[in-house]
């Protein structure tokens, strides 16, 4: 596997600049992708946003001295999401049904995206792409969820576009200050 | 006035010795739960004086879950955790033992310890002025050995308080700040009957894996607890989409369900199960699963019996009072630490057996991530239910209203020799009243003579089954 195919590693090398055009591509995949989230058009994000190989992948913090090997976190441990195709699919279909209350009334969502970087990868059809992201909810009156986070995502050109291949979601909270993760990254 | 002996206004040395704290007894707060018409009065769940009483009379008393043994294995493991709201560390001793402290240095008072967990520690050094601490919880020494040399300080008595009795039960770990609680054996009576439901049902034993996922929930912290002591109830209404989602169906409590299922309190402790089998693993969503546990489940008969080996995956809850739940078959196990009457800490870890298959174990750890972590399909849709249950009570006459308990009256089970008191069917408040019950009873008794032979002891007869 190439390393950068590995989620448990971050990405080694992202000085590999890409084409003006592909990188004005990939930037607009990412700003509609948030679009996208930010509607809860779920279905169409995977139909048409993720690779049927997606590995999706969100583990939780813990608090390590810095000389602890374990660290921070670690793949193969407890985490939010650890997801294939078929398991986002489950989460989708939960969405949809008419009584998941925790998004009935709807849940007001904005996926603000940052410090895009987009980089080229040993394979011509892959891209390594890091942003930031602050995920806003707010729900009923005065429900108001705040996640902000990182993310370092492979992305495979395909039939024009781009799908995601391969995401980390490395967010900033020990605790999780919320009740739910009734959202995507 | 200070005619220069007066040591700084100090007239003795200081008294170090650990101070465990006195229950009282609050009679008006017991009355609350009203028995007689299986009514509880909102005030439990917003007012601050009684919950300032909980933290005494309930969290200062009771043996609190902590860890399982698995989790510090070596000496000088150990985790941070909480027993109420009092940060604690557990750390495994050289001699295997397991001892735990609070966390706060006796100097000043600042956590020794700020991290999660951690491995081969040899001790806990304070960052504030560096007082460093053994495994063992004493003083080793301080910086630069400014105390050493100050021929008055007697390093002696000095160290973290320990938690005053720690014992152990099939792999998990509980202690008490009450010298004068009863064994844990005691504490969980014949309960232990169906605690063993998931702790024994293979003879390699079990083990945590994969860390603990730590969320905010702001409901008062009895809501999940007796949510999980026995409301099967509410799956059928929060979580249709997450059945449908991950079954293509509702919840279905299987055909045999007025026969076979019930629902078993001890001391407030408390499990409903239907016996089905697999109905809560096939939740999880992995058909490897559903076949481990059906095996598990006809070598387990001899081991449990067949009633308790039916109930290894069924669709089931419990939890062990005060606030240490489970669910068999879907295997989450959880603590709600409460933080405030309006706001709790739920840490959750998996539990598997250690002899099963490594695949076995990834299923379980992918599977209770997709329906009990907090984007879990299932736990998704509790959160909001009681934070609106408790925070709807700030309303002055709202929370003089009272709240309806009485489901299940007339479903006392005198034939089924079962520990504990049995109830017929699973969807029945009865182990929510014992819970209170028992919630009752903590404050309203100072002693733990009452404590122990109270309502919610368990009736003789079932004393006998279990043995
Ligand atoms: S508070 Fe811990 S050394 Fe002073
Ligand atoms: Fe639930």
């Amino acid at each position: 596997m190439l390393d950068f195919l590995d989620i448990s590693k971050p990405f080694d090398r992202l000085d590999n600049p890409v084409t003006l055009e592909i990188e004005r591509a990939i930037i607009r995949w990412v700003h509609a992708e948030a679009r996208l989230l930010d509607a809860e058009r779920y279905q169409e994000w995977l139909d048409g946003f993720i690779d049927p190989e997606i590995h999706y992948w969100m583990p939780d913090m813990e608090t390590r001295r810095r000389d602890d090997p374990r660290g921070t976190f670690k793949y193969g441990e407890s985490a939010y999401f650890d997801d294939n195709w078929r398991e986002l699919e489950i989460r989708v279909k939960r969405y949809n049904e008419p009584s998941a209350w925790a998004d009935n009334p709807a849940t007001r969502h904005v996926h603000l995206i940052s410090n895009i970087e987009v980089n080229a990868t040993d394979d011509p059809a892959l891209f390594a792409v890091c942003s930031a992201f602050t995920n806003v909810r707010n729900r009923n009156e005065a429900d108001q969820d705040i996640i902000h986070g990182r993310r370092e995502d492979v992305l495979r050109a395909v039939d024009g576009g781009y799908r995601l291949l391969r995401r980390r979601v490395l967010i900033v909270q020990n605790v999780l200050l919320s009740k739910n993760l009734n959202t995507f990254f | 006035m200070c005619d220069g002996g007066c040591k700084g206004g100090a007239r003795g040395r200081p008294n170090m010795a650990p101070v465990y704290p006195k229950a009282a007894s609050y009679p008006e707060y017991a009355q609350l739960v009203n028995r007689e018409n299986a009514q509880v009065d909102r005030r439990l769940f917003v007012d601050e004086a009684i919950y300032q009483a909980e933290l005494q009379q309930i969290f200062a008393r009771s043996w609190l879950f902590l860890a399982h043994e698995s989790q510090i294995p070596s000496p000088g493991d150990f985790i941070r955790t909480s027993m109420g709201e009092d940060d604690v560390i557990v750390v495994r001793q050289r001699d295997g033992s397991v001892k735990a402290f609070l966390n706060s240095c006796p100097h000043r008072g600042n956590r020794v310890c700020m991290v999660d967990a951690g491995t081969k520690a040899r001790g806990f050094i304070c960052n504030y002025h560096g007082w460093s601490f053994g495994i063992d919880g004493g003083l080793r020494g301080t910086d630069g050995k400014v105390y050493e040399k100050d021929q008055a300080f007697e390093k002696a008595q000095i160290g973290l308080t320990p938690v005053a009795q720690i014992d152990s039960y099939k792999g998990l770990i509980f202690g008490t700040f009450d010298p004068a609680a009863p064994s844990l054996l005691d504490f969980f009576g014949p309960f232990t009957f169906y605690l063993d439901i998931m702790l024994d049902n293979d003879e390699g034993g079990t083990e945590f894996i994969g860390g603990a996922i730590k969320s905010e929930i702001d409901c008062n912290w009895k809501f999940p607890a007796e949510n999980f002591v026995g409301d099967i109830l509410h799956a059928f209404w929060t979580h249709q989409s997450g059945a449908q989602a991950i079954l293509g169906a509702g919840v279905d409590l299987g055909k045999r369900y007025d026969e076979l299922a019930f629902q078993a309190s001890v001391y407030g402790h408390g499990i409903e199960t239907n016996l089905d089998k697999v109905g809560n693993t096939r939740t999880l969503g992995y058909p490897e699963l559903v076949d481990y546990v059906y095996d598990l489940s006809e070598k387990a008969s001899a081991r449990l019996g067949d009633l308790r080996a039916r109930a290894i995956g069924a669709i089931s809850s419990c939890t062990v009072f005060p606030n240490f739940s489970f669910l068999p078959g879907q295997n989450t196990f959880r603590v709600w630490h409460p933080r405030g009457p309006g706001k709790i800490e739920l840490v959750v870890w998996t539990l598997v057996n250690k002899n099963a298959p490594e695949h076995i174990k990834e299923a379980y750890r992918k599977g209770v991530m997709m329906t009990f972590s907090p984007g879990g399909v299932f736990e998704m849709d509790d959160g909001e239910n009681w934070e609106y249950s408790t925070r709807v009570n700030q309303g002055f006459v709202t929370r003089q209203q009272p709240l309806h308990y009485a489901l299940g009256l007339e479903s006392t089970d005198l034939e089924r020799e079962l520990p504990g008191h049995i109830h017929k069917g699973s969807m029945n408040d009865a182990n929510q009243r014992l819970f209170y019950t028992r919630w009752a009873e903590f404050m309203e008794h100072d002693n733990w003579t009452d404590l122990q032979n109270g309502d919610t002891a368990p009736p003789q007869k079932s004393v006998k089954a279990a043995e």
